[in-house]
């Protein structure tokens, strides 16, 4: 295996270089820009969750001192060009297309629509316009459910789909899934549940669009998931000449998922700058983030489940019901997913999958940090539920289950190899880390007590970005670019599409190209932020470790071997003899030649070096992920529920990962960590709830709420020894495992804790009056 | 969630604040501790036209002690209340529920007279001056009078603080010899309001009970003292079947709301859990002379 | 709108801001120290705290008025001449931050703690930065980072 050249900084904790600005208060983000001239947004919402809209009136609203325009979802019409949503666009949507306005004009469909927007010179005046516009509604009944959404009777949201069916059921089958039922020496029927909630970045969606009329070019200062992404959302839906639109990004706190291309109120900022000549700011307050900017994960799901005696899990049978709230988003695209990632790291044969989408009136369905994460959710669960009805113990039926690393390797039922899959080792280290006999001893001494203890395991695999799939058509997202340029300074700067909004990318990927090329970690810049400058990507699917680590990888050692070659001129030296070490070039063995990248850069630009010598140290470096494996591994929770109160506490959580190859195990951790807390929340705290009426009852962080420092543990993390399927890139992604897994570990360690009640738990949301609930519902096992 | 216009006025004397309140009454707000309030008022929920800042009113804060009483100025800030050596000694109950008021943050500018005005009825200190009877000293245009805990609170964030008057000071009683307390609640997290809370005093005389003190945050619109339960315990000795008993009565006694934290039937459960927690822990100090 | 006068990271600053405006808003906009964060606006998140006359406060729970004549430390002067103080290098040794939005309030709370309370253990710095919300980290990172502020200072 040829590695990477130098293993000075990667797989270290080096300290980031995003901190210095972050812990001074030096960071830039959307809402510290100011420009001159700098005007702010506001939106005027619906109260109602469905009705038409009979007519807007904004004139009292133009009239107030310091409201500078004002403008109607159909005046926005006219300025803008109807398309559908960029994320949507990106991957691939086929399905049923709804009919919609930027800003809503005839009708309104979730509680929190934007009907207007008011432009002001402060955002102090701009709410104070919003409480000027006169908006006169007329009722329609609210679809408040899937349920109610899948009844015909249902009122259409949009009337050009003529119902509430955001993608018609499809059914596919894997493997012989009437066979393998037949077979089966039992079958479960099992109906689970996730409920909404939702990314809540700390920082919201936010923008400043700012068009120049002298020029015709748009920039928007964005905080966004992809700087390309963005500006083909704005270009498109602007009528603009996408080379007339720059998207720059600083700072950006935090996304999730949320981020991606632009939402309809970024879009009228810009389109508002656009009349104005103006820059428009718009920074999204809580309320709107909690109500509007969108919500995740409600599915809901009726499984069989084949069965042998043994405990082996033949095969599953599926349908999910999704609910993409009101306007399209990725939720459609999501049950595609999940089919896929069903049978997980398990030798399962037989699949079959059915999904069904519906539109209700509430906030878009987004994408949200493993946005197929239901499927570990199902499958995990489920299985805690068989091996408990068959008497046996669910940690030794995960390993009966579980695909172990064979040559060639195992396939899931729906196709993609599970090459180095350590679910099996992560598995066993679980039972090495946490001594399992001495809990269910301290467990039983404690229900005497009246003390419920309980312990929960699961696992997961996650595609980060996984195994290339032959035959698989290749997209913008199968192919990773990076642009490296050897500065005169000696600086190696990277530009990469990538866009950290807390990945650390400006540090991980310095420690690789700087292993890789020979400089100190602090002599490579990388540059993210910049559609005119940096080459197309986004941030997400918990990919760049593979396939930005590696293009880095590959394009460090590509620039190498071209300053090598313009070196071995200048030192009448042979390339091979010839390394880079510590920013020098150096003849191998004779540390008196060094001499600094810079100089060797200075002199390739100086002309001094005629056409048959590629002086050009510039290089676009490509990486198509190459045998990029999974990530994945188990997570173990040790809970204690206050029967009495319901209130649960997490006293223990152990984490099993296999990510391969550690860039930067501080940067791994964190992530993993950050995602247990979101399952954490997801579990017992959050909720993105309505009422009957389509009211959205978590609108303030009173009601969401969210998990602080004393509701997550300490989360002990190893990092398990990885099996290398790649000469070089054996990085894997991690970004969304902690919270696809968290959820069940929680959720089977609570079921745990009420085995004494029998309580038998078939959803993901376990309030505190939830868990008394059960405790009531349930039979007592004497 | 920017604040709407409103005018601000900065008194530094107890008359000119009445004076304020006189011209404005219920146009407008009184702005101490703002923890509350600003919120409020960023949510657009309340629109006052006028705000009349307190905190620069000379001789509205500090603690003291007269005749047995203790007493607090209502711009007291809850960070001094809960440093204050003469409150953890005399009204052991408060120096128990200030520190769970939120988080420190807050506590460094909310105020002990701001949270009784505001009177939300799952917060801690409304329990804690029902529990213990305090009394609060109110001006007005016609002079001041003295308000017990039992009258102040008249319902949702309604105190019987007149328009154009000024809560001044909050007085508690200093605790008796034999008497322990305890403050109880139930929070979805460190530092939120109680789903359920419970203020407990109790006092023992040789091994009998004879002052009993329940006061509960979070089951009706102000806070409930559980007279039945209180009842029944009254001369009796303290025993586990009592304090069952008394959880019992105080559950059937309330009728509690139902929202996102909690339904009805839930808060009921924990209020009959916090009983027994509560007594357990007072009557325990109480023997203890701990308090 | 009156005058305010008010000291802020050392300096004498002065403004007049409408009644209605915040002290975050003032901050950043009049003061243009936009280190200081507004993530909820309603007094729950902590990203807005500064430290006022000695104790760590809510800036967005504040009329800017109302500091007329207060000491304020934001972010951008905790650290001695603009560079890290001992916390801020602790955390930056700590890994203790991902996306930096929190980070400032998170800071300011902490360091308000720590020097109230330098010898607090690992439950008590939690519960003293529970009224801050991080939505990256899991907060051990950041604990890690206070825990070892607060040792090097200790053994200064």
């Amino acid at each position: 295996m040829t590695a990477i050249a130098a293993e000075r900084y990667t797989g270290a904790s080096i300290k980031r270089s995003e901190d210095p600005r972050i812990l001074t208060g030096a960071g830039r983000y959307v809402d510290d820009i100011k420009l001159p001239g700098m005007l702010h947004a506001a939106f005027v919402r619906s109260p109602m969750a469905h009705a038409r809209v009979l007519s807007v009136d904004v004139s009292a609203a133009r009239e107030l001192p310091g409201v500078v325009a004002a403008y109607t979802g159909a005046e926005l019409e006219a300025m803008t060009v109807p398309g559908p949503d960029a994320l949507m666009a990106l991957m691939g949507w086929q399905g049923p297309t709804p009919e919609f306005t930027l800003l809503a004009t005839d009708k309104v469909r979730f509680a929190g629509d934007p009907v207007a927007i008011v432009i002001a010179e402060s955002r102090y005046l701009a709410e104070d316009g919003c409480e000027l516009v006169a908006v006169d509604y007329d009722d329609l009944p609210p679809v408040v459910n899937a349920a109610f959404a899948l009844d015909p009777a249902s009122p259409p949201l949009f009337a050009n789909l003529g119902n509430n069916i955001a993608s018609p059921q499809t059914r596919h089958e894997f493997g012989d899934v009437a066979a393998t039922f037949a077979g089966a020496d039992r079958v479960y029927d099992f109906h689970v549940d996730v409920h909404r909630h939702q990314n809540v970045p700390m920082e919201g969606r936010a923008c400043v669009a700012s068009y120049d009329a002298g020029t015709g070019a748009m920039t928007v200062y964005a905080a966004t998931q992809s700087v390309h992404v963005s500006k083909v959302a704005v270009a498109m839906r602007l009528g603009m000449e996408q080379d007339k639109v720059r998207v720059l990004a600083g700072d950006i706190g935090g996304s999730f998922g949320l981020k991606i291309g632009a939402s309809r109120e970024e879009l009228a900022a810009a389109a508002a700058s656009r009349d104005l000549g103006r820059p428009v700011k718009w920074v999204e307050d809580r309320g709107e983030n909690l109500t509007t900017s969108g919500q995740a994960r409600e599915e809901s799901f009726d499984v069989r489940a084949a069965v042998s005696k043994d405990g082996g899990l033949l095969g599953l049978d599926v349908k999910m019901v999704i609910d993409t709230g009101a306007y399209p988003g990725m939720g459609a695209m999501v049950p595609s997913i999940v089919e896929a990632m069903f049978p997980g790291p398990y030798r399962m044969t037989a699949l079959g999958f059915e999904s069904t989408a519906a539109i209700t009136c509430k906030a878009t369905y987004v994408a949200y940090r493993g946005p197929w994460a239901s499927e570990t959710f199902v499958r995990e669960r489920i299985i805690d539920l068989i091996a408990k009805d068959l008497g046996l113990d669910p940690f030794e039926m995960r390993l009966h289950n579980a695909a172990v690393i064979t040559d060639p390797p195992a396939v899931m039922v729906t196709g993609r190899p599970l090459v180095g899959v350590t679910t099996k080792e992560s598995l066993e280290r679980i039972a090495q880390l946490v001594d399992f006999p001495a809990f269910r001893r301290r467990q039983a001494e404690g229900r005497e007590r009246g003390v419920y203890l309980g312990i929960g395991v699961a696992t997961f695999i996650e595609a980060a970005p996984g195994p290339r799939e032959p035959g698989e058509p290749s997209g913008p997202m199968s192919l990773e670019t990076m642009r490296l340029r050897l500065e005169e300074d000696g600086i190696v700067v990277l530009f990469t599409g990538q866009m950290p909004h807390g990945q650390s990318h400006q540090t991980t990927l310095a420690q690789i190209a700087a292993d890789e090329f020979g400089v100190p970690f602090e002599q490579v810049r990388v540059v993210v932020g910049d559609s005119d400058v940096v080459p197309f990507g986004l941030t997400g699917g918990s990919r760049s470790a593979t396939m930005t680590g590696g293009v880095a990888l590959h394009g460090a050692r590509q620039l190498k071997a071209r300053v090598i070659d313009v070196a071995s001129h200048l030192m009448e030296a042979s390339s091979q003899d010839l390394e880079i070490t510590d920013g020098q070039v150096f003849v191998r063995g004779d540390p008196a030649s060094g001499i600094p990248v810079g100089e060797v850069a200075r002199r390739a630009a100086s002309g001094e070096f005629g056409a048959e010598v590629d002086a050009s140290l510039e290089i676009v470096a490509t990486f198509d992920g190459g045998e990029g494996g999974w990530s994945g591994g188990s997570h173990c929770a040790i809970v204690e529920v206050d029967a009495e109160t319901g209130i649960v506490k997490v006293e223990r959580y152990v984490v099993t990962e296999d990510c391969g190859a550690l860039i930067n195990p501080a940067v791994v951790e964190g992530q993993i960590r950050g995602g247990v807390a979101q399952g954490i929340g997801a579990v017992l705290l959050e909720r993105s709830a309505y009422d009957e009426d389509g009211n959205c009852q978590s609108a303030t962080f009173m009601d969401y709420l969210l998990p602080t420092a004393c509701d997550v543990p300490r989360i002990e993390i190893e990092h398990l020894e990885t099996v290398p399927l790649d000469a070089d890139v054996n990085f894997r992604g991690v970004g969304e495992g902690g919270m696809i897994v968290a959820p069940p570990t929680l959720v089977n360690a609570i079921e745990d804790a009420l085995s004494p009640f029998g309580a038998r738990i078939y959803e993901q949301h376990l309030p505190p009056a939830r868990i008394l609930e059960l405790i009531a519902e349930a039979d007592t096992i004497v | 969630m920017k604040l709407s216009p409103v005018d601000y006025e900065a008194p530094g004397t107890v008359a000119e604040a009445l004076d304020l309140l006189a011209e404005h009454q219920d146009d407008a707000s009184v702005l101490a501790g703002g923890q509350s309030l600003i919120p409020l008022l960023a949510l657009r929920l309340a629109q006052p036209a006028v705000l009349i800042d307190i905190n620069g009113v000379a001789g509205l804060s500090g603690v003291s002690v007269t005749d047995g009483w203790v007493t607090i100025g209502a711009t007291t800030r809850e960070y001094v209340a809960e440093e204050s050596a003469t409150i953890a000694e005399s009204v052991p109950l408060l120096a128990a529920a200030l520190p769970l008021i939120g988080h420190e943050a807050i506590r460094s500018r909310g105020t002990v007279g701001g949270s009784l005005a505001h009177a939300d009825p799952a917060a801690e200190l409304p329990a804690v001056a029902r529990a213990l009877n305090a009394e609060f000293v109110v001006r007005g245009p016609s002079g001041e009078r003295v308000v017990p805990a039992a009258e102040w609170f008249e319902g949702y964030l309604t105190t019987s603080r007149g328009p154009d008057e000024l809560l001044t000071e909050v007085r508690f009683l200093a605790a008796r010899p034999g008497t322990g307390t305890s403050f109880q609640e139930v929070a979805r997290r460190h530092g939120d309001f109680a789903m359920v809370g419970l203020a407990t005093s109790v006092t023992l005389n040789v091994g009998t009970i004879t002052d009993a003190r329940l006061a509960f945050a979070g089951v009706s619109d102000v806070p409930a003292r559980a007279t039945a339960a209180e009842e029944l315990l009254e001369g009796e000795r303290p025993t586990a079947e009592l304090f069952d008993e008394a959880a019992r009565v105080a559950a059937a006694d309330i009728d509690p709301p139902s929202d996102l934290h909690g339904s009805a039937e839930y808060r009921k459960k924990v209020a009959a859990a916090l009983v027994r927690r509560g007594l357990r822990e007072a009557v325990g100090n109480a023997m203890r002379g701990s308090d | 709108m009156p005058d305010i006068s008010l000291t802020v990271n050392g300096a004498t600053r002065t403004g007049s801001p409408e009644a209605r405006k915040t002290l975050a808003d003032f901050l950043r906009d009049d003061l243009s120290l936009t280190g200081t964060h507004l993530g909820c606006e309603h007094g729950v998140c902590g990203a807005c705290t500064v430290i006022l006359d000695g104790r760590a406060v809510r800036s967005c729970l504040m009329l800017a008025v109302q500091a007329a004549g207060s000491d304020v430390t934001t972010i951008e002067g905790l650290g001695p001449d603009g560079e890290m103080g001992d916390l801020q290098q602790a955390m930056w040794d700590s890994h203790s931050f991902q996306c930096g939005f929190c980070t400032p309030g998170m800071v300011m709370q902490a360091a308000a703690f720590l020097s109230a309370h330098p010898d607090a253990d690992e439950q008590q710095i939690r519960e003293a930065l529970s009224g801050n919300i991080c939505r990256c980290t899991g907060y051990q990172s950041i604990v890690d980072g206070v825990l070892l502020a607060a040792e090097r200072i200790r053994e200064r």
